[in-house]
C-alpha cells in the first residue's frame, strides 16, 4: 500500500471511531439532553485541544451472539489524558451510543489502562460514566471487567484523587465503581443510580417508585449521601469539577495548589452569632468571613447538613473545613453527619490539606431511631477519623462545645495542632440547664419554689462553667481570640506550626 | 426562603432550629413476635400448622414463595398457633399479619 493510500485509509477508519455510536444514537443521546462521551471529555472538562486518547482502535473479541459481527466504536467507551486548567488528568468517558456503553471486557480494559497510568503518573482519575451496565452478551467476562475496576478504584484510593461524575445509568454492580472513588458528581434528570431498577422493585415488591425518586440526583444527594455534588446541567457540574481540582494535588505525595491570598468580602466582626444560644444561625456564613474571597466550595451540601464540610483557601492555601450548622437540627452531630464529616476528613489527611474544624454543638442527636440507627458506631468514626488525620489541625469553638461532641470536633484531646475559643465559648459537659437539674435535682425538687431555685443555679452554673476559661486553665484550648480575629490567627497558626501530614499513608475507604 | 424554625430540645435546653424530614419519622418499636407478617410480598405455598397446634422456636408456620425461593416462615417463640391469617395460595403484601402466636 502506498503512503498516501494508506493515510487514506486511517482516515477512513478514524472517521468511522469517532463517531461512536453512529447519527441515530447521538440523536437519540441528545433528544435526552445529554452530551456525547466525546463533547463531555473535549468541551467541557478538558482544556481546548489537550486531549489525548488511547486505544480508540481497540475491539472487543466475542464471537456468540451474532457478537462477531458487531463492531463497537472504541468498544463504548473513550480513554486517555488531558489537561484541566492545565493541571494533567486521566479520563475516562463511557460512550452511551454505544451498545448502551455497557461494559465488556475491551472496555473495561481500556480503562484499567487509564487507571493504572494514573496511578503510574501519580495524577487524578476523572470517570464518566453513562451505560446501561454490563454488556450480557459477554456474560462473565464483563463481571471481570467491574472486578478490575473495584480493585484498582481500591488501589488507587489515596493515592490520586478520584472523582465520578454520573451522566446517565448507572445501575447494578457498576454503582460500586464510583461509589468507592472520592467524590460522586450528578446532575438533575440525567444521572439514575441504583442496584435494582424500579421495573425489579415491582416486580419482587410490589412497591411503585419512580427512577427520579428512586436513585435519581436529589435522591443521593440529599437522601442517600452517594453523591457529593449536585448541578442542574452538565456544564455546570463540570464546572465543579474544575472547582474541585483547584484544591487538589495531583496526588498524595504532592502539596495542595497556592494560590495569590484575597481577603474575604466581609471579614467578621465581634458580633457574628447571635446572644442567645438557643437561637439559630447559619454558619456558612461566618466560614464566608473567614476564608479567601469569602469562597467556600461545600461537599455533600444537602446531606447530613447539621454538619458542613467543604474546601476554601486561607492566605492562599487550600484547607478543608468541618463546621457544626446550628442552623439545622442545632448542629448535633448523629449517624449521618458522624459518616459524612469522618470520610471528608479522612480525604483531606490522605491529600496533604490542613483541617479547621469549627465547633458549636450542643451534643448527639438522642432518639431511639438513632441509637439504632448504630449511633455509637457511626459516631466513633469521627474520633477515628480526627485521631488519624497527621495534617494541620485547627479547631476554633464558637459556642457550645458540650461533652461528647467537644471531644470528638478536633479538641486538643484528639491531636489538634491548636484550638482557639472566642469569648462565647462553652466548653462544658453539657449545657446549664441540663447540668444544674442534674447536679441539683434534690435541692430543686425540695425547694419551695422549683423553678426560680433552678434559674437560679442554672445562673449559677452558667456563669462558672459556660465559658472557655476552664478549658483555658487546663490548657486544652491555646487561646481565647475575638471573633474578628480568627482569619489571621489562623494564617499565623498555618504559617508557624506543623505544615504538612506526618502520619502512615491510608486509602479513603467509603464510610 | 427561610423556612419556619422547629424546636428540638438536648439536656433540657430548647433549640430553635430547622429539622429535616428525615430525622422526623416516628419510631415504630420492636417487632412483636407473637405477630408474624410477611419480610416480603410473595404467595403462601404451603401452610404447616393448624390452629391450636403448639409451637417452639424455630418451628416452621409456612412457606413463602417470593424471589424464586420458598422462605421458611418460623416461629420465633414458644406458643400455640392463636390464628392463622393465610391460607394456601393467598398472595401476601409486605408486612401483613400471617400468623397470631399466643405465648403460653
Amino acid at each position: 500500500m502506498s503512503i498516501k493510500k494508506s493515510v487514506n485509509d486511517f482516515l477512513t477508519r478514524l472517521s468511522s471511531k469517532l463517531k461512536g455510536g453512529g447519527d441515530k444514537a447521538i440523536e437519540k443521546q441528545k433528544k435526552k439532553g445529554k452530551h456525547t462521551a466525546r463533547e463531555r471529555v473535549e468541551n467541557l472538562l478538558l482544556d481546548k485541544d489537550s486531549f489525548l486518547e488511547t486505544d480508540l482502535f481497540v475491539e472487543h473479541s466475542m464471537k456468540d451472539f451474532g457478537m462477531d459481527r458487531k463492531e463497537l466504536a472504541g468498544d463504548g467507551v473513550i480513554t486517555g489524558y488531558g489537561k484541566v486548567q492545565n493541571r494533567p488528568v486521566a479520563v475516562f468517558a463511557q460512550d452511551f451510543t454505544v451498545a448502551g456503553g455497557s461494559l465488556g471486557r475491551a472496555h473495561a480494559m481500556k480503562i484499567v489502562k487509564v487507571m493504572d497510568c494514573a496511578a503510574d503518573a501519580g495524577i487524578p482519575l476523572i470517570g464518566i460514566n453513562d451505560s446501561g451496565g454490563a454488556r450480557i452478551q459477554e456474560g462473565v467476562e464483563s463481571l471481570c471487567g467491574y472486578g478490575e475496576l473495584f480493585y484498582r478504584n481500591t488501589r488507587l484510593s489515596g493515592d490520586v484523587p478520584q472523582i465520578s461524575v454520573i451522566l446517565g445509568p448507572c445501575a447494578g454492580g457498576a454503582v460500586y465503581s464510583p461509589a468507592l472513588t472520592d467524590f460522586v458528581f450528578v446532575v438533575d434528570k440525567i444521572s439514575h443510580m441504583f442496584i435494582t431498577g424500579p421495573q425489579v422493585i415491582k416486580t419482587v415488591l410490589g412497591e411503585e417508585v419512580t427512577q427520579e425518586e428512586l436513585g435519581g440526583a436529589m435522591t443521593h444527594a440529599s437522601i442517600t449521601g452517594n453523591a457529593h455534588f449536585y448541578a442542574n446541567s452538565e456544564a455546570e457540574a463540570f464546572n465543579s469539577v474544575k472547582k474541585l481540582l483547584s484544591f487538589l494535588p495531583a496526588n498524595s505525595k504532592e502539596i495542595p495548589p497556592v494560590r495569590k491570598p484575597i481577603p474575604p468580602d466581609r471579614p467578621l466582626g465581634d458580633d457574628v452569632i447571635p446572644d442567645n444560644r438557643r437561637q439559630a444561625y447559619s454558619v456558612k456564613e461566618i466560614i464566608r468571613g473567614i476564608v479567601d474571597a469569602s469562597d467556600f466550595f461545600e461537599v455533600h451540601e444537602h446531606y447530613a447538613r447539621n454538619i458542613v464540610v467543604g474546601f476554601a483557601r486561607l492566605a492562599g492555601r487550600p484547607i478543608g473545613i468541618i463546621a457544626n450548622q446550628p442552623r439545622v437540627l442545632a448542629g448535633v452531630l448523629d449517624v449521618n453527619a458522624s459518616d459524612k464529616a469522618a470520610r471528608f476528613i479522612r480525604f483531606c489527611d490522605c491529600f496533604n490539606i490542613p483541617l479547621l474544624t469549627m465547633v458549636d454543638t450542643p451534643g448527639y442527636l438522642p432518639g431511639t431511631d438513632q441509637e439504632h440507627a448504630g449511633v455509637i458506631r457511626h459516631g466513633a468514626k469521627i474520633l477515628f477519623a480526627y485521631s488519624e488525620a497527621s495534617v494541620p489541625k485547627m479547631t476554633v469553638i464558637m459556642r457550645k462545645a458540650y461533652g461528647g461532641a467537644y471531644i470528638a470536633m478536633c479538641s486538643r484531646h484528639l491531636g489538634a495542632t491548636f484550638v482557639a475559643s472566642w469569648p462565647s465559648g462553652e466548653i462544658a459537659v453539657m449545657g446549664p440547664e441540663g447540668a444544674a437539674n442534674i447536679i441539683f435535682r434534690r435541692e430543686i425538687a425540695a425547694a419551695d419554689d422549683p423553678d426560680a431555685y433552678r434559674q437560679e443555679k442554672v445562673d449559677e452554673y452558667e456563669e462558672k462553667f459556660a465559658n472557655p476559661y476552664v478549658a483555658a486553665k487546663k490548657g486544652y484550648i491555646d487561646t481565647i481570640i475575638k471573633s474578628s480575629e480568627t482569619r489571621d490567627t489562623l494564617i499565623k497558626v498555618l504559617s508557624m506550626t506543623k505544615q504538612f501530614r506526618t502520619g502512615r499513608p491510608h486509602r479513603n475507604i467509603p464510610l | 426562603m427561610e423556612k419556619k424554625l422547629d424546636k428540638l430540645t438536648i439536656d433540657d435546653t430548647e433549640y430553635s432550629t430547622e429539622i429535616p424530614e428525615y430525622s422526623r419519622k416516628p419510631y415504630e418499636g420492636v417487632p412483636d413476635p407473637s405477630e408474624v407478617r410477611a419480610f416480603i410480598p410473595g404467595t403462601i405455598v404451603d401452610v404447616k400448622v393448624s390452629e391450636g397446634d403448639s409451637v417452639q422456636p424455630g418451628d416452621v408456620l409456612l412457606l413463602l414463595d417470593a424471589m424464586k425461593m420458598h422462605n421458611e416462615i418460623c416461629s420465633t417463640i414458644q406458643g400455640r398457633v392463636k390464628q392463622l391469617h393465610v391460607k394456601m395460595d393467598d398472595t401476601v403484601q409486605k408486612n401483613q399479619l400471617m400468623v397470631s402466636i399466643s405465648s403460653d
